[in-house]
């Protein structure tokens, strides 16, 4: 188990080191000065060429990658031409948004697609099934800011349960300086209302966002579940007098997992991604948000900053999954261990 | 019978509702075991033994089952009347099951242990007893020293896929026992393994049932396990049980038409009834010549896969496959015959040593379109080597289209080819799950003789095949190769069926040819220890036959087999 966890941690900074590089040399294959578009047209040549000088841009470009790298060992990602800040601050200030975004998501997907996949499973071929199956298939392929824009007006602005947008009641004085996170910071300093109105903001947004993975995790899970119940041991299990609710939800659940498990790392991952819409849409002050402007702005080394940021991510959140099917399945350390 | 009967199963016929269909699949089924007895139930797939089984441990789904008429009681107590509650309070208790697979029967996320402390501790919380976690302990490793397995603390610790499969097929038994059950029934036990293997299990069934004072009902399709294991047969046929008798009865004077058929259709290991194929081809020039070939697998581990291990498959075999020979490739799993077979093909490259087809080097000419008309294979499981979603036409025609064949050439053909293996033309466009096993398997043979080779390698062609379809498929190829001259490279861990089905054979053990030549000579007179091992573990149907296999003593048996009471392997 030592073993697999070390290979996996491994595995983990080869591919971020790659990303980098790999948008590195993206961001300075893409056409514009950089230089140029920061001052705007109507700076003159000397100004562009001062501002190359002191972003490093008259260097040659290995000088320039090696720069970058040696800076990025040290936790430092370059300036934000936006906002004139260190990149690194403006991530570290919008990521607690964001990170509490995309958990209390995938929180909401496990407790809503999970059971509801067992269920369809259970009740294979009858109304409970059919109603479960239509319903995620309206969730997978409704976008997710059609859903965000049809809950603002229904939820939030026709029944007025839940706020539009922004993160917390701004009349809530409250400063999450332990975390970041309100929830969880709110916790730590016993601020119930802190808790109760982040809880209301976070509630549209990560429907939104949940919807899609609901539906395909519900499937996954439905179709895993009817698969492993076919198989002998089930049968005898049954035979043998263990009770049927031991049967379903610790024989078959720990089998079917696996599948619903992968499906759900992979989209934790994009997550991030579809996140940029939704954040958008909510006003939500996460990192998304600052991508899109940051991206509107040409600001390149903000730019590479937050896709750095969603490969770390997308990475985490695989070998994350990697170690609970470990846990969870002996064949998947046994067999990283033999690599028959 | 003189026991008093501790499962009686009268006029049973139940049915399947399914898409707004009925079906019925057991027809007035009258079933007795008495207490002590071993019984078989023998029936082809299909047959409804296994619906049988099911009904009886109370494992049928129902609906869509339904049972239309009958009772089944066991010990006085009718089941299909118990309440939910006192039902299960036998399950496992009063009756248990070994079913086939034993990989398949694990649950493989969990240890051995905690899959057997589940069942002993459910089983005591319906029967109101409480024991704590160290007893149960305690009486699960006694149960594992029934079966034999005397590391019962390690096996309980690890997982299914860490167990050889005799070992699983043992801790099995094992789980099965776990509540002393007074009557089990076993699904086709052992036939998954080794015939040395099955041999052992067989013999601790045997044991378990004397000792234990168990009641057994088998359910089989193999009618050497059969006679060795049971004191009354039924024979199941279509839903039907279409004899009943005594072993000796039934094996040695038949009544029903169908237990004659399949009695029949076994092919024969000793005795007058045994075929000697003979090859009349004077060609000197081998078909296939394998000379010194070796195989090396590599196996890596360590945090970088530093470390190699290396694994010999196949170790410096040299075989001459002469025209027209059908060379029976015999040894149990692992011994490296499908690994041979495959460098034949030009699949994977021999690590040392040559193989030529025709006189030709192949790793100079494999991949070629004229390499793949000399050559072909026919697979073991036609049910997974035919592409479902592809017509029978599609799949006939694969090696006609990559041998260069024309399009307008290829539906004339593949008419032809049906009509050789005596399939109607109009399964040409039929899918492959309109077709029974055998049907199947004649499209892949179809399939393999598309481009007309001359040497055909069958990989247990008929090991997924009931014994009454396998023995119109064996006909079938002995009438192809008289046809088109050919010439087979047979692989199989069925003895009896390479004996009426070769002309030669070769006998495998870790990756080494420990025995070769002429099948009445290797037979008739084995003169390796393993062969004689092998033969002596394989079930057959007289008693003339069991007298004639060869003698092995212990110590010869130890030496060449694995003991299946090891743990990995």
């Amino acid at each position: 188990m030592l073993l697999y966890l070390i290979r996996r941690g491994a595995s983990l900074f080869i591919v971020l080191f790659g990303l980098a590089i790999l948008i590195f040399v993206i961001a300075r294959i893409v056409p514009g000065d950089p230089a140029r578009i920061a001052l705007g047209p109507l700076a003159t040549a000397e100004q562009v060429t001062d501002l190359r000088a002191e972003m490093g841009l008259d260097e040659p470009f290995f000088i320039q990658l090696g720069t970058y790298l040696s800076g990025l060992a040290q936790g430092d990602l370059g300036k934000s031409l936006l906002t004139s800040r260190p990149v690194m601050d403006d991530i570290l200030g919008a990521l607690p948004a964001t990170f509490e975004l995309v958990v209390f998501t995938l929180v909401i997907q496990i407790v809503i697609s999970i059971p509801l996949g067992i269920l369809a499973a259970v009740y294979r071929n009858t109304w409970v099934d059919n109603v479960i199956r239509v319903v995620s298939l309206v969730g997978i392929v409704t976008p997710g800011f059609v859903l965000a824009i049809l809950l603002q007006l229904s939820a939030a602005m026709y029944f007025g349960f839940f706020p539009i947008t922004g993160r917390i009641d701004p009349s809530i004085m409250f400063d999450a300086d332990i975390t970041g996170l309100l929830l969880v910071d709110g916790l730590i300093k016993g601020r119930p209302d802190v808790v109760g109105d982040a809880l209301r903001h976070l509630f549209l947004p990560a429907i939104a966002l949940a919807a899609g993975g609901i539906g395909q995790v519900v499937r996954i899970t439905r179709s895993a579940m009817i698969e492993v119940a076919s198989r002998d041991f089930i049968e005898a299990s049954r035979a043998y007098g263990i009770p049927e609710r031991v049967v379903r939800f610790r024989y078959m659940l720990r089998v079917a997992a696996v599948a619903p498990l992968t499906i759900l790392g992979l989209e934790f991952a994009s997550l991030i991604g579809n996140a940029f819409i939704v954040e958008f849409v909510f006003s939500w002050p996460g990192i998304a948000s600052y991508g899109v402007r940051t991206i509107l702005q040409k600001d390149l080394n903000a730019v590479i900053g937050v896709v750095l940021v969603s490969g770390v991510f997308f990475v985490v959140a695989n070998l994350t999954i990697d170690i609970i099917l470990g846990l969870l399945d002996p064949r998947h350390r046994l067999r990283e261990g033999k690599s028959k | 019978m003189t026991n008093r009967p501790i499962l009686e199963i009268e006029n049973l016929s139940i049915g399947f509702r399914a898409y707004g269909q009925y079906r019925r699949v057991l027809r007035d089924v009258s079933i007795t075991v008495g207490e002590g007895e071993r019984v078989s139930l023998i029936g082809q797939s299909g047959s409804g033994k296994t619906v049988t089984m099911r009904t009886i441990i109370g494992t049928l789904p129902m609906p869509p089952g339904v049972v239309e008429t009958g009772s089944i009681r066991y010990d006085g107590r009718s089941l299909l009347e118990l309440s939910k509650i006192e039902r299960n309070k036998l399950k496992g208790t009063g009756i248990s099951i070994v079913l086939q697979d034993p990989m398949l029967s694990f649950n493989p996320v969990l240890t051995i242990g905690r899959q057997m402390d589940d069942i002993v501790r459910y089983a005591d919380s319906r029967l109101g007893q409480n024991r704590s976690a160290a007893q149960r302990r305690d009486h699960i490793v006694q149960t594992l020293a029934k079966v034999q397995l005397s590391e019962g603390a390690r096996i309980l610790d690890s997982y299914p896929i860490m167990l050889s499969g005799g070992m699983r097929q043992r801790v099995l038994i094992g789980m099965a026992l776990l509540n002393r059950p007074r009557l089990l029934i076993a699904d086709e036990p052992g036939t998954a393994l080794d015939v040395t293997t099955q041999d052992e299990i067989l013999a601790l069934l045997n044991t378990l049932v004397a000792e234990e004072g168990l009641s057994l009902l088998l359910i089989t399709h193999n009618l050497g396990v059969v006679r060795e294991m049971a004191d009354r047969v039924y024979v199941m046929d279509k839903g039907r049980i279409v004899e009943e008798g005594t072993r000796d009865a039934i094996f040695t004077a038949p009544q029903n038409a169908y237990t004659k058929r399949l009695m029949a259709a076994v092919p024969p290991l000793y005795g007058p009834d045994v075929v000697t194929i003979e090859n009349h081809h004077t060609d000197p020039n081998p078909a296939i010549s394998i000379d010194s070939v070796s195989k090396d697998f590599v196996g890596r581990s360590g945090l970088f896969h530093q470390h190699r291990t290396l694994h010999r498959a196949v170790d410096k075999v040299s075989i001459d496959v002469m025209p027209g020979d059908i060379f029976g490739l015999a040894g149990e799993s692992g011994s490296g015959k499908t690994t041979l077979a495959k460098m034949t093909l030009g699949l994977i490259d021999p690590t040392e040593g040559t193989i030529r087809v025709e006189g030709q080097d192949i790793s100079q000419i494999a991949g070629t379109a004229d390499f793949r008309k000399m050559i072909q294979i026919v697979y073991q499981n036609p049910g997974s080597s035919l592409n479902p979603r592809r017509t029978i036409t599609d799949q006939i025609a694969v090696p006609l289209k990559f041998t260069g064949h024309e399009t307008s050439r290829i539906k004339t053909r593949v008419g032809e080819l049906l009509e050789m293996v005596d399939l109607p033309a109009d399964m040409a466009n039929m899918y492959p799950h309109e077709l029974s096993g055998g049907q199947k398997q004649r499209v892949a043979i179809a399939r393999a003789l598309s481009v007309n080779p001359r040497i055909l390698v069958l990989d247990e062609p008929t090991s997924a095949l009931d014994v009454l379809v396998q023995s119109t498929v064996i006909d079938l190829l002995h009438r192809l190769r008289e046809e088109f001259d050919l010439t087979y490279l047979f692989i199989s861990h069925d003895l009896s069926l390479m004996r009426n089905f070769c002309n030669r054979v070769g006998v495998m053990l870790r990756g080494q040819i420990v025995e070769e030549g002429p099948v009445a000579e290797v037979f008739g007179k084995p003169s390796h220890a393993y062969t004689r091992a092998l033969l002596s573990a394989i079930p057959v149907t007289t008693d003339e036959a069991d007298a004639m296999k060869p003698i092995v003593t212990k110590e010869e048996r130890a030496a060449v087999l694995n003991p299946s009471t090891a743990i990995g392997g």
